[in-house]
């Protein structure tokens, strides 16, 4: 390894470390935002980034993670333990179940059928009032455990979990990606019809990837109940998955850390320029525009422009239509 | 195990630690934020800020400035800045500073903003919230950070009931007071059989079921319930429904887009020439009538304030409004306005002194004055603002539509 | 007649009504997406500022049938300007570029809006001869809503009619199937889809000017609307409009009826519909070509 490059990882893990520690509570519940987010864009970016499925109802993973850590710290228990493997394995279960549907079409149809899985497990949110409160949502929810007398009452605590999960995550998709089913999968977004030809079963790959991001996803979701205490419909709304795109796409589609400083840059933007103007709107959306113009790669195209000839990481373009663009 | 850094490159990995900190520096710094407006507004004197010599004593309002409950907290935050417009921005010998963030009708957005105004800005209380999901999940917020929270608008019953905080106080309404007593009158001046229509989410059932407390218990019977899902484009169906059940009258709760649809196709179906609508007062408010246009004559509805109410306060309020902001006041305004005097007058009692949170809230549980929308005053048991609650007519005064107030029910409490 | 039968009649009647609005609001979407391979996000926001526009026309000429031939004009020639000005850049960036630009359309023509015209509800107030309400088989019905049918049903005529009968719409048509061919043909293909953009801008403001007096004018009406907007070009199917109007009147039929029938699951039902037909027949029910 190289020695440049393990400084530079040591310096970063111990910014991420004393970070609690040196800014205040408010900044640092920003931090734990971004990190949430973070991990939700990225598992977004295994389907839109990598593989060159745009879903557009990645929310409704985010929102089953989050309503199963809810229920089951409300009704069983808070420890971490229990409630975030049980998000863990119903949004891998969903995202089996509607993953097999959506990946039997592509491209525009693919967006559409993820939209309508993700706004049909909105309106059970929504109606099922015993289970998930209805439109108030869910409140009051349990601070979560580690074991019994140790809970994460201190957001520092929250913190350094929420990082350990943050930092699996984003080790656990580049270890994927650099893996034989991971490069088969960018093989698929860049020519699917030749992979088809040697032999590859691509809707396998493709459900394997969803999976995987779905049950992501849940890790996220499971993580904002922990943060915020509460959980409504609103999570699941097609809105949230339509910013988790834009995170990815402004952060930068198809690279490690794109989504994640997407998901910081939309998140900071937002909530600093709506404490200033009430006309953010035209701000964020202003901002949008100038990425398209500007970046068109995002964060990280920005990056890779600044820097040396680096290893080029930033993606091509691809149509939602994917083989037939 | 072993993790392959090669193709991380040093330099990218220095700038996305740039990038990073590009991020984070503003936000140890962003402490400063938000619209702030304090008494350098109209009185000039602030500047002899001496009195007292103490920090200026900080409120945290919460509202929607953005989409579309965004003239709802105009009027709120107009209503409060009226108010302490009044008293010069100082109570108790401190100088008050309003601080207003988007409740950007989403919870995690509202909550961080009430975050940033209790742990960044130093707000020494929060006021505000329309939206009932987001006033319960600050509920929470509040109740571990004991910060006091003065509720100036959201409904949900929880929030002074299963929820109620020793930090939580409410001077606006629950979804059932404001029906509760029009539920007897119902039974006694329309009839004994009822059709109840209202939105499918919680603030929608929470209000049927304040008025059917009060028309069952009455001896009226429902006939038929209808819940069109929020948001609900044509009520043409459930109005055909209502035809069926042929009922004596029908009881509503719809607010805002749904409430200018509602009334309308109520007329165009036909059924307001044959079935009188009553409801919450949001069906006739002063926000929707002017898109109702004449479909809204008739109809009722029972709210905590009306602008016709003829009182020497309300009359004074309503006039000082149109003067200040070119308009007239809505129900908002005055949820505002005794918010903010709510909020003063607790301070005054404290002389000033803020430095035990649960006294700041407990200050306001002992406040009670003759608001525009008369007597109000805090339950001790929940903190439930106890008022008046009036049923409005719209008719046609002097050839324009206007709310009449066809009767008063006094000191209402929430009924639980 | 029998009395449910003649209510039944009715809601058949409301769904039409609110398939012809879904109808104009679609069309122009699907012509886009179609045609252009566009995903137009801030196809919601033309709708939007259709209704707004007329708004003011009408406030200010007092006529609402000058409203409803002027704003989709002046919508139309904003989307001209924008396709000019913005979209055309992002033809051969991809659909999230497009996705990034249209996106951000919406938010600042939504912010625009609340920005020009307030946050207040409105509603468009029809003139007296298409307002109020008559009696058909027993029932009280609004005159407006019957107009809405009829001038679905014309519009979608005369749709059909140039797509079909025109030499314009040969070369729209063969612009879904094959666009190398178009340009193959000498015609000038910037100017097609300029065009194209532009009369989608038409049709998506014309939907605003007609629901104004149904749906009325508030903040968060442009996104709303383009949620059903495109459910009903994946159920009727891609660029043509036959399909669409297909696909609208399904759908709007759909959502008036399962409101009666289920009420608790009409938040579901229609994308449930929607995921059938993208499984069983992923091209739309009435769309004969690929997208």
């Amino acid at each position: 390894m190289n020695r440049k490059n393990l400084l530079a990882m040591s310096v970063l893990f111990l910014i991420s470390l004393v970070l609690p520690w040196v800014i205040a509570v408010y900044p640092l519940g920003i931090v734990i935002e971004i990190l949430i987010y973070g991990i939700f864009a990225s598992s977004l970016n295994l389907l839109l980034g990598y593989s060159g499925l745009v879903s557009f109802g990645h929310a409704a993973f985010f929102g089953i993670g989050a309503y199963t850590a809810s229920i089951f710290a409300q009704n069983v228990s808070a420890n971490i333990f229990f409630t975030l493997p049980a998000a863990v394995i119903v949004s891998l279960l969903a995202a089996l179940i509607i993953g097999f549907f959506c990946t039997r079409v592509s491209g525009f149809y693919f967006l559409m059928l993820t939209l309508a899985f993700a706004q049909m497990i909105y309106a059970i949110a929504h109606q099922w009032e015993s289970l998930t409160g209805g439109s108030n949502g869910l409140s009051g929810i349990p601070v979560p455990q580690l074991w019994s007398g140790f809970s994460f009452e201190d957001q520092k605590l929250l913190y350094y979990l929420i990082l350990i999960v943050f930092l699996l995550v984003i080790f656990g998709i580049r270890r994927f990606i650099a893996s034989p089913v991971g490069q088969t999968l960018i093989g698929i977004r860049e020519n699917e019809g030749r992979l088809k030809a040697i032999g590859y079963n691509i809707r396998n790959y493709k459900l394997l990837a969803f999976v995987i991001a779905g049950g992501l996803g849940g890790v996220a979701g499971a993580l904002y109940s922990y943060f915020n205490g509460f959980v409504s419909p609103h999570e699941v709304y097609w809105t949230v998955s339509g910013h988790a795109i834009i995170m990815v796409i402004i952060g930068g589609a198809g690279t490690l850390i794109g989504p994640t400083l997407g998901a910081g840059f939309l998140i900071i933007l937002q909530s600093v320029v709506s404490s200033y103007t009430d006309r953010w709107y035209s701000i964020v959306g202003l901002t949008f525009i100038a990425f398209v113009l500007f970046a068109p790669k995002g964060i990280m195209g920005l990056i890779s422009l600044l820097k040396l000839p680096g290893k080029k990481e930033v993606t091509q373009n691809f149509n939602v239509e994917g083989e037939k663009a | 195990m072993m993790i392959k850094l090669k193709s991380f490159k040093i330099g990218k990995i220095l700038l996305v630690i740039a990038i990073l900190g590009l991020i984070i520096l503003p936000l140890v710094g962003c402490g400063n934020g938000g619209s702030t407006n304090s008494s350098s507004g109209d009185n000039k004197s602030g500047s002899n800020a001496t009195v007292g010599s103490t920090e200026p004593f900080k409120v945290g309002l919460i509202i929607p400035k953005s989409n579309v409950y965004a003239t709802l907290g105009e009027n709120l935050s107009n209503g409060m800045t009226m108010y302490f417009d009044e008293i010069g921005w100082k109570a108790g010998g401190r100088e008050i500073q309003l601080l207003q963030e988007d409740e950007e009708n989403d919870a995690q957005a509202a909550l961080r903003k009430a975050k940033k105004l209790v742990e960044s800005d130093k707000s020494d209380v929060l006021v505000g919230v329309v939206n009932s999901s987001i006033a319960l999940a600050i509920r929470d917020y509040v109740d571990q950070n004991k910060v006091p929270f003065l509720v100036a608008h959201a409904g949900a019953v929880g929030l002074t009931r299963a929820k109620k905080s020793d930090y939580v106080y409410r001077i606006s309404f629950t979804n059932e007071q404001v029906n509760f007593p029009n539920g007897k009158w119902t039974y006694e001046n329309l009839g004994k059989k009822v059709f109840v229509i209202a939105p499918d989410y919680a603030a929608g059932k929470e209000q049927i079921n304040g008025f059917k407390k009060g028309f069952t218990s009455a001896g009226g019977t429902i006939v038929g319930e209808a819940w069109p899902p929020l948001g609900t484009n044509d009520y043409g169906s459930y109005l055909q429904q209502i035809t069926k059940a042929k009922p004596d009258a029908v009881y509503a709760f719809f607010a805002g887009t749904d409430a200018v649809r509602f009334v309308q196709q109520y007329s165009e179906f036909g059924l307001k020439k044959k079935i009188p609508l009553n409801g919450s007062g949001w069906l006739n408010a002063e926000d929707v009538r002017p898109a109702q246009g004449g479909a809204v004559e008739g109809v009722k509805g029972s709210l905590y304030w009306q602008l016709a109410l003829d009182t020497p306060e309300n009359k004074n309020f309503v006039e000082n409004y149109k003067k200040k902001f070119g308009k007239e006041p809505s129900g908002e305004a005055v949820e505002g306005y005794d918010a903010a005097r709510v909020i003063a007058e607790g301070l005054e009692t404290l002389k000033g002194d803020s430095s035990d949170k649960l006294k700041v809230a407990q200050a306001w549980g002992d406040i009670k004055f003759v608001s525009p929308r008369g007597p109000i005053e805090f339950d001790k048991e929940n903190h439930m603002i106890i008022q008046n609650i009036y049923l409005a007519e719209t008719q046609k005064i002097d050839g324009k539509l206007q709310n009449k107030i066809i009767a008063t029910f006094k000191n209402v409490k929430d009924p639980i | 007649m029998n009395e449910s039968l003649s209510i039944l009649a009715m809601q058949v009647l409301n769904g039409l009504a609110y398939g012809m609005l879904l109808f104009l609001l679609a069309a122009g979407l699907s012509l886009i997406f179609g045609n252009m391979d566009i995903l137009n996000l801030a196809h919601g926001s033309f709708y939007m500022l259709g209704a707004y526009i007329a708004l003011s026309v009408a406030q200010y000429l007092d006529n609402f049938w000058l409203a409803l031939i002027l704003a989709p004009l002046l919508v139309g020639l904003i989307s001209l300007v924008l396709e000019l000005g913005l979209l055309r850049i992002s033809y051969n960036r991809g659909h999230l570029t497009q996705v990034l630009l249209t996106f951000g359309l919406a938010y600042v023509f939504n912010d625009l809006v609340r920005w020009i015209w307030g946050a207040a509800i409105h509603t468009l107030t029809p003139p007296a001869s298409i307002s109020g309400s008559l009696e058909i088989m027993g029932q009280t019905f609004p005159r407006y809503r019957v107009f809405v049918v009829l001038l679905g049903f014309v519009i979608a005529f005369l749709l059909w009619f140039f797509q079909e009968k025109t030499r314009w719409g040969a070369i729209i048509r063969a612009g879904v199937s094959d666009k190398e061919m178009v340009g193959g043909l000498g015609i000038n293909i910037h100017l097609v889809f300029t065009l194209i953009f532009a009369l989608g801008g038409v049709l998506a403001g014309l939907s605003g000017v007609a629901a104004g007096p149904i749906l009325g004018l508030y903040p968060g009406m442009d996104f709303e609307t383009l949620i059903f907007a495109l459910i009903v070009v994946v159920v009727g199917g891609l660029g043509s409009f036959t399909a669409t109007f297909g696909g609208a009147i399904i759908i709007g039929l759909a959502d008036t009826l399962g409101k009666v029938w289920f009420p608790e699951a009409s938040l579901f039902l229609i994308f449930a519909i929607m995921a059938v037909v993208l499984l069983v027949k992923p091209q739309g029910l009435f769309g004969g070509r690929a997208a």
